[in-house]
């Protein structure tokens, strides 16, 4: 297969998910796209092996381990530190000394009204978004770093 | 000497050509392994084709 009938490929498997989000949207029924996302997912890993003018290097191995380490140092700071947002939200009991007269604020807010589980999807919808664009912009300055555009055929 | 273009040591050593071009303007350090590659390919000792520099090792480092 070439590296263009391959990317021709990728985007009929995206446009067949996005109509298959679709329906399952109509039908209620998440576990259709979820089986299917990572059959999806699993067949590009297949296709991609039979790309035959896809060359890679330990060059461009290197450019990609260096720009997942880099998007990893990052993403997990940013995780963490929502996520201790979003422990400290629930875990708002406030337990050191207060002035006589203090009123605790009510307790009748429950974790799961602070962050509804359906607004978790949007959360790591966003996360996703972030680890990706990190990925892209460390790849493409790794990309440029070791050569990747540099063009003087002697 | 060696009439052959990036392209063709590219293919025959197995890499890509702008790997071989980002080895000439020393902004990829090349694993051992491919540097002998590209000295046998040469018929040469590899310290015919590459030397050392501290300067451009720090940068690789950084």
């Amino acid at each position: 297969m070439k590296k263009n009938t391959f990317y021709l490929f990728i985007g009929c498997i995206a446009l067949a998910l996005l109509a298959l989000f679709w329906y399952s949207v109509e039908i209620h029924n998440q576990l259709l796209i979820e089986v299917a996302f990572i059959i999806g997912i699993v067949i590009i890993y297949l296709a991609r092996r039979k790309v035959t003018d896809l060359i890679e290097d330990e060059r461009s191995r290197k450019i990609t381990q260096i720009a997942a380490m880099r998007t990893f140092q990052v993403f997990w700071v940013v995780f963490c530190a929502f996520s201790i947002g979003a422990v400290m939200q629930m875990l708002r009991v406030p337990s050191f000394p207060r002035e006589r007269g203090f009123e605790r604020p009510p307790m009748d807010i429950l974790p799961p009204e602070i962050m509804p589980l359906k607004m978790m999807g949007y959360v790591q919808l966003g996360l996703l978004c972030l680890m990706i664009f990190l990925y892209v912009g460390f790849r493409f300055y790794y990309a440029r770093k070791y050569g990747d555009w540099e063009t003087d055929e002697e | 000497m060696h009439d052959m273009t990036q392209e063709d040591l590219a293919q025959t050593i197995g890499v890509t050509r702008q790997t071989i071009l980002a080895i000439e303007k020393g902004k990829y350090v090349p694993s051992l392994d491919l540097a002998f590659r590209i000295a046998r390919h040469f018929n040469v000792n590899i310290e015919e084709v590459f030397t050392y520099d501290e300067e451009v090792r720090s940068v690789e480092i950084d």
